[in-house]
């Protein structure tokens, strides 16, 4: 009986406490909830001043850009150093390149790299663990660090300043293969057994079945290689000594290096080259932000 | 009709031929460039290490010359201690920073997605255009830091002085790359198992005692993969050196690659001690790739 009314008596008690800590938890919740988002907040506008100050510069003339106290409102806004830009600098030529090059790398790579994924996750293939071992232990070996004999080769192939000599290169980047195979490897097998067991071609499985299920995976490899391609500088940089083939990273570099320091264009150079990756970026943000993560992928 | 054992066999290793063949028509388009652009350049660099001239016009074999040169050589130790300094300027805070932000990030509700972006949008940045746009906050004149002092009333500085250059190329890297990690953890940090959180809360442990023996300890591999990966990208530093600083002043932010670079195609004698420091890099990158595959196969005996 005792027993019975101990937890009625002590159930209010109780009750009140719990519902005491709840407030208490709560308002702790939402006062930390604000801490996390003034950090946040902090961090992303020390993250993107530097972008607003070079917007800020590129629509100001070339003694609005000395003066101080700065003004913080391009208003009225100057727009002599993008017409410079557009129309006195091979700007677009260069974007073009770029795009074309790193398009065409993409497209390539994303067939190349899903294909030699699939052998290596599901067909039978001598040596296949070798292979993949050397592609794991050269996967982070960069362009820049084989510019002699790349160059060389690349020369004596008689490719120097041609398209080809800025595409077939980064051909060779195992990263795709691997994050295609892990992707693969991840699939059921019901599907495609079913299909052999039909007499469907392995080329036929690859096209129908796997293709189709990886996607997702196409996708972001799809982001991740065109991205790097879109950044990559030092091989663009000595494979090409012809304006004509020159892609944005290199023919804005060369606008730092050749003639007087030019504030305005140069940062109209900078807005624009963030352009069309920022455009990607928005539109496919879970896919870029995926690209962080191929990286966690490789374990 | 029944088959002979020589025929069954011979069959057999008709199948097993045709599905190798398959199976190459596959890999083969990747691996001939896999092949012909990194594995032969990997071990071109090796012979190019041996020799002496230039690029172009012919070379004579040196042997090692070029090695046991290469440590009185004032322009390549130069570069190497240079590119150390960095990655160790560097790394550290881009990967504490990124651990900070992410412990926050993973743990926000509303507004995560805009914050996400606003964080990884520096990484989008070509180096180049990040080596110009660091011009606009260093500038002595108008740039951003000089202003903010001069708003607090501060005496401007010298933001790429020979002292100060190669810090300042660090913190660039700090805002380029900080982001990169910081996404890269929120994805280790929302996939730890929740239930070790809830039994740590039953336990009264405090927010430091669960990062401090809970978080640290579940991602610890994660933090080493970080470590090992941002230390090879941090050695390969060029782009934001030639355009924040052209390597200088003086040689202050000549790194590794911008010295290969120069000795490559700035000289027509040096191209032997080119490839010798590039194998150096190689070697130190392989060595960092190996421990990190060691480290990951002893994964699954110890967990």
């Amino acid at each position: 009986m005792s027993a019975a009314v101990e937890p009625r008596h002590g159930a209010p008690a109780a009750l009140a406490a719990i519902a005491a800590e709840h407030a208490r938890s709560r308002r702790g919740r939402r006062l930390r909830g604000l801490g996390k988002h003034a950090i946040l907040i902090v961090v992303t506008l020390l993250l993107v001043a530097p972008f607003y100050y070079v917007v800020l510069a590129s629509f100001k003339n070339s003694t609005e850009i000395f003066t101080y106290p700065p003004k913080l409102l391009p208003i009225p806004p100057f727009l002599g150093n993008y017409q410079k830009l557009l129309g006195s600098t091979g700007f677009l030529r260069w974007m073009f390149n770029t795009l074309l090059v790193a398009g065409t790398v993409t497209l390539v790579k994303v067939f190349m790299d899903s294909m030699a994924g699939y052998a290596l996750a599901k067909l039978q293939l001598t040596g296949k663990r070798l292979i993949f071992l050397s592609m794991l232990i050269l996967l982070m070996v960069p362009l820049g660090a084989l510019i002699v004999p790349l160059w060389a080769l690349v020369n004596a192939m008689g490719l120097t300043n041609t398209y080809l000599a800025l595409i077939l290169p980064p051909l060779a980047n195992p990263l795709g293969v691997f994050l295609m195979r892990q992707f693969i490897l991840g699939l059921p097998k019901d599907l495609e057994n079913a299909a052999r067991l039909d007499g469907v071609s392995e080329f036929g499985i690859y096209r129908r079945i796997i293709l189709p299920l990886i996607k997702p995976g196409l996708v972001v490899l799809a982001v991740i290689i065109f991205t790097d391609q879109f950044m990559s500088f030092i091989w663009p940089l000595i494979a090409t000594s012809s304006d004509d083939l020159q892609v944005l990273t290199v023919g804005v570099a060369a606008l730092r290096s050749h003639g007087g320091a030019d504030y305005g264009l140069w940062s109209a150079a900078a807005v624009m080259s963030l352009v069309p990756i920022g455009v990607f970026f928005f539109v496919l943000q879970r896919q870029f932000l995926a690209r962080s993560l191929a990286g966690a992928l490789k374990q | 009709m029944r088959l002979s054992p020589g025929q069954h066999r011979q069959l057999r290793r008709q199948a097993r031929l045709k599905r190798e063949l398959t199976a190459w028509l596959f890999l083969g388009p990747m691996f001939v460039f896999f092949v012909v652009f990194l594995v032969v350049p990997v071990v071109g660099t090796v012979w190019w290490s041996t020799q002496a001239g230039g690029i172009v016009g012919g070379t004579t074999n040196v042997g090692l010359q070029n090695f046991q040169r290469l440590p009185d050589l004032v322009g390549a130790t130069t570069a190497i201690q240079n590119t150390l300094i960095f990655a160790l300027l560097s790394i550290p805070p881009i990967l504490i920073g990124a651990l900070a932000i992410s412990l926050v990030l993973a743990r926000i509700g509303r507004g995560a997605a805009a914050y996400r972006f606003f964080v990884y949008f520096p990484v989008l940045v070509p180096g180049v255009v990040a080596g110009l746009i660091w011009l606009f906050l260093t500038n002595v004149d108008f740039g951003l830091f000089d202003n903010v002092l001069r708003a607090f009333g501060v005496q401007p500085v010298t933001w790429l002085g020979s002292d100060t250059a190669l810090g300042v190329l660090a913190a660039l890297d700090v805002w380029r790359n900080v982001g990169y990690w910081a996404i890269f953890f929120v994805a280790a940090i929302i996939g730890l198992p929740e239930e070790l959180y809830q039994a740590a809360n039953l336990d009264g442990a405090s927010t430091a005692k669960r990062f401090w023996y809970l978080t640290l300890p579940l991602m610890r591999r994660i933090l080493f993969f970080a470590i090992v990966v941002s230390t090879i990208w941090g050695l390969q530093v060029f782009d934001t050196a030639l355009v924040l600083t052209n390597g200088g002043p003086g040689t202050a932010t000549t790194t590794i690659i911008f010295r290969v670079w120069q000795y490559v195609f700035g000289t027509n004698d040096k191209v032997g001690f080119a490839a010798a420091i590039s194998l150096v890099l190689i070697a130190a990158i392989l060595t960092l790739t190996l421990t990190q595959m060691r480290l990951l196969r002893s994964r699954r005996g110890d967990d």
